[in-house]
């Protein structure tokens, strides 16, 4: 590892629509240095990382490549100057081949493809990728994938690679194989930024590790000097949230319901593996775990948004009886709905208005096909439901993208629970949402409890878990690896549970 | 889609009845060690089912009834008396106490009918009582586990996923007796319920409670469904509820041989039971037999949460028959086959068949 930086990064400080995302950060990289940025989602590591890959500017603060001070205005300056990217989600074309991908961007005028194969093949092979140059990027494994995207990286002469969460999709094999690669890269001179939310890996892997919280740096320190503990209470200690989520004395769980679902040895893919739990009538169960545990994946499989293995994919009960969705809408007709977390993809249609959007969903639970919607009974139910959620807009006439992101939340949960739900499954409900709204919606979540729904709140953010649900699950790797008590848990044991 | 094809269908992708999924333990019945962590209790041999008559704390053990009572040292057993057969259930009313016997014939001692004998068995049936309770004092309801097995084959019966089992209702004055339902899978446990007309009983290869009309054939509702153990005996808590012992747990292994016909006809042809992949009452502490432990010992540790074929969990139910709380000795525990669990007062009273004890669990400590 050479002494000084090669990468610097002073004061930077990035701001969306008001709210910092990182603020006054510095962070400094050292040739043939794996160096590990770890924090909560939202902390603020994909926001640095793209920072440094030229996605996008910081609002304020300086860069300084190799001593001289440098600003990227989009991925491909950030490229050219030897910093890469790679994303968790492979940014690889799925239907062209391996060496298309490789040279992506490069073509000629005219193209042999048997060239670049012979390429491709000797430029894999000096790297001891053993992946086949010809094969369909979408035949290949995740570990495999990765290979393609480091390769590509490699091919651009990268010096700075950056993995955003490389190991998550990956097997214990992959992950091996994965490690070693990542190792031979360093000592070829690359330096290595590694995101990553196992602790264990990180401590494994790095020659130093920065800790990252509610947008601020906490710690950079070698990995030797660190340990689980101390990572994960430089994580988990608290600033910020503790003003919008301190207790006002001791909040008692509401007791078990009815048991109306039960998840039994429920397996999709990779993300889901044999996990089990049941879900109670008249409780808020919060679902917490680290991006690419496999939460939403588990509750998009029950809601039928997902479907689960067909071979062995375990089983799933509403009110003692066997359910499996093919369609999200048979899971709406069976009392389930499912709040998405990514509500501007799949939450509304934002060229619609609140009333429209709301009438939407209504479709799905509906069992007649009116052929005509009377205008009037559309606007009145939406009416109800702004004045219910407190939906501040002008009417419900209003379009959806006018909306502030915590409105549009609160339109998106109305849509839902329209359809007069019994089991509610919120995921990330106060993502993106300004404080205020955040306090009405974990109002909202509770009443809905009160009322006698099965909640099940999916968040990355330990406070909002801790305060709002009256038992806590802990998804890793797939699978629920502990359930908690409300009143009898603390952060730290959570995160423990979630990274070890 | 026709039942016959829909078996062949779940078979073959693994959904369904073939789904080899089990229940999991959480919420109410959050794994913990309150049956191991229990102090008070003394050894007995295969202690099976209690009740408390006169005042006293009966158990049945074997051939065997015996009183429990206090003493300078703590607590005793002692032998109230000797039958031919071996006690499979007893119940008791103010004033009588049924004793069943696994020939399938009860006796009254005590009450009005005092050293009546009541037969259940009917020619070329087996008849094996596994639990009995008073529904006032001129009638009884009893369980019939299986009419194809004896009460010591019931592994048999569960492989072969028997529903032969039955509910009587007996009239004690004319020995007449009516089926309340029949084709049942194992009941195992039964008592009458508050409102007067209607009688609790546990299925337990059906994993499952049902209730019942006390007074005339019906069809059974079940009021809880997919516990993950099989149920045995249940007992009122005083106060609405119920306590619901399981005598052991539920593990995909069982669920996958009880789906492979031939593979479970060969071990059941070519071994001994003890060494059957199916739930036990207790482990035997032999490297023969299979699973117990799964092979998660460490250092010669078992760990808690090893794949296990025995199990101690009993489990509070509220006034809505649903789960409130739970105990439970794991598989690193001794207290498993939990057959029966009485209350009395702040204590529940726990027959550990597996672990050959008799167990008093403080319940102030539990809720």
């Amino acid at each position: 590892m050479s002494a000084g930086p090669i990468l610097e990064l002073k004061n930077i400080s990035k701001q969306y629509h008001g709210e910092l995302a990182l603020r006054d950060v510095d962070f400094a990289l050292k040739g043939q240095e794996i160096h590990s940025l770890v924090g909560e989602n939202g902390a603020g590591k994909s926001t640095l990382t793209k920072i440094i890959s030229g996605v996008v500017s910081p609002t304020k603060g300086e860069m300084f490549l190799d001593g001289q001070l440098v600003s990227f205005n989009n991925p491909a300056e950030a490229l050219q100057r030897g910093i890469a990217m790679v994303f968790q989600e492979t940014s690889l074309i799925p239907s062209l081949t391996v060496a298309q991908n490789l040279y992506l961007g490069e073509e000629k005028l005219y193209n042999r493809l048997r060239g670049l194969y012979i390429a491709a093949q000797q430029f894999l092979q000096s790297l001891n990728f053993p992946v086949d140059p010809t094969a369909d990027v979408s035949s290949l494994g995740a570990a495999q994938k990765q290979m393609v995207e480091i390769a590509r990286a490699v091919h651009h002469n990268a010096r700075i690679i950056i993995f955003d969460e490389p190991t998550a999709t990956l097997t214990p094999e992959e992950k091996s194989h994965f490690f070693a690669l990542v190792d031979r890269l360093r000592k070829d001179g690359v330096a290595i930024i590694f995101i990553s939310h196992a602790i264990e890996e990180a401590l494994a892997i790095s020659d130093r590790i920065t800790v990252l919280r509610d947008g601020q740096r906490i710690l950079t320190e070698p990995a030797a000097n660190l340990d689980r503990d101390k990572v994960i209470t430089s994580m988990v200690g608290r600033t910020l949230s503790n003003e919008l989520y301190k207790q006002e004395g001791k909040r008692v769980p509401r007791p078990y319901g009815r048991k109306v679902l039960s998840v039994q040895n429920l397996s999709m893919g990779k993300m889901v593996r044999n996990t089990s739990f049941s879900i109670y009538a008249g409780q808020i169960t919060g679902i917490f775990g680290l991006i690419g545990s496999g939460r939403t994946e588990t509750a998009k499989v029950i809601a039928g948004v997902l479907k689960r293995n067909l071979f062995y994919g375990g089983e799933i009960s509403k009110d003692g009886e066997r359910v499996r969705f093919r369609v999200p809408r048979e899971g709406m007709k069976k009392g389930i709905i499912y709040v998405t977390e990514d509500r501007k993809l799949e939450g509304f249609f934002e060229t619609m208005t609140i009333a429209e959007n709301i009438q939407v969903h209504m479709l799905a639970k509906s069992s007649t096909s009116e052929v005509i919607v009377r205008r009037s009974r559309v606007k009145e139910l939406a009416e109800k439901w702004r004045k219910r959620l407190n939906i501040r807009a002008t009417s419900s006439g209003a379009r959806i993208n006018e909306l502030s992101g915590g409105n549009q939340q609160k339109v998106v949960i109305a849509k839902g629970l329209v359809q007069q739900p019994e089991i509610v499954i919120l995921d990330e409900p106060t993502r993106g949402v300004d404080v205020g709204a955040i306090a009405e919606i974990h109002q909202l979540i509770g009443s809905l409890a009160d009322q006698g729904l099965a909640v099940i709140l999916i968040s990355s953010y330990l406070p909002e878990i801790l305060n709002t649900s009256d038992r806590i699950l802990v998804c890793r790797q797939g699978r629920i690896v502990e359930e908690f008590d409300a009143d009898a848990v603390t952060e730290k044991m959570i995160m423990y549970a979630a990274v070890h | 889609m026709m039942p016959w094809l829909r078996s062949k269908v779940d078979n073959f992708i693994g959904s369904g009845d073939a789904a080899l999924a089990v229940p999991p333990m959480d919420g109410a019945l959050k794994p913990n060690r309150a049956l191991d962590a229990c102090k008070t209790g003394f050894a007995i041999q295969a202690p099976d089912d209690l009740c408390v008559w006169n005042g006293i704390l009966l158990v049945s053990s074997g051939k065997g009834l015996f009183s429990i009572q206090r003493a300078d040292a703590g607590v005793q057993a002692v032998l109230h008396r000797t039958y031919e057969n071996e006690i499979t259930a007893i119940a008791a009313d103010a004033a009588a106490l049924a004793v069943a016997f696994a020939d399938g014939d009860i006796l009254i001692e005590g009450g009005r009918h005092d050293g009546r004998r009541i037969s259940l068995a009917e020619a070329g049936k087996v008849r094996n009582p596994t639990a009995v309770t008073f529904l006032g004092a001129e009638h009884l309801a009893v369980c019939v586990g299986s009419a194809r097995y004896a009460h010591m084959d019931w592994q048999r019966d569960l492989l072969e996923r028997g529903s032969s089992g039955s509910v009587w209702r007996i009239d004690l004055q004319t020995e007449a007796s009516v089926c309340l339902a029949d084709g049942l899978a194992y009941p195992y446990g039964i008592m009458p319920l508050g409102d007067g007309h209607s009688i609790l009983v546990s299925e337990s290869w059906k994993h499952r409670l049902l209730r019942l009309d006390a007074t005339r054939p019906s069809s059974p509702e079940a009021v809880l469904n997919d516990l993950p153990g099989y149920p045995a005996r249940l007992h009122g808590d005083g106060v609405g509820g119920a306590w619901l012992a399981l005598f052991a747990p539920r593990n995909q292994l069982v669920e996958f041989v009880m789906r492979e016909p031939e593979y479970r006809d060969l071990m059941m042809s070519s071994l001994a039971p003890a060494y059957w992949i199916a739930p036990s009452l207790r482990s035997r502490g032999s490297f023969l037999e299979p699973l117990q432990g799964g092979g998660v010992r460490q250092m010669g540790m078992l760990k808690p949460w090893a794949p296990t074929r025995s199990y101690g969990l009993v489990i509070g139910l509220d006034r809505n028959l649903q789960p409130r709380r739970s105990l439970h000795s794991r598989a690193d525990g001794s207290r498993h086959g939990t057959t029966s669990c009485l209350a009395s007062e702040d204590q529940l009273i726990i027959a550990s068949k597996g672990g050959n004890e008799i167990l008093f669990c403080d319940l102030r400590g539990q809720s």
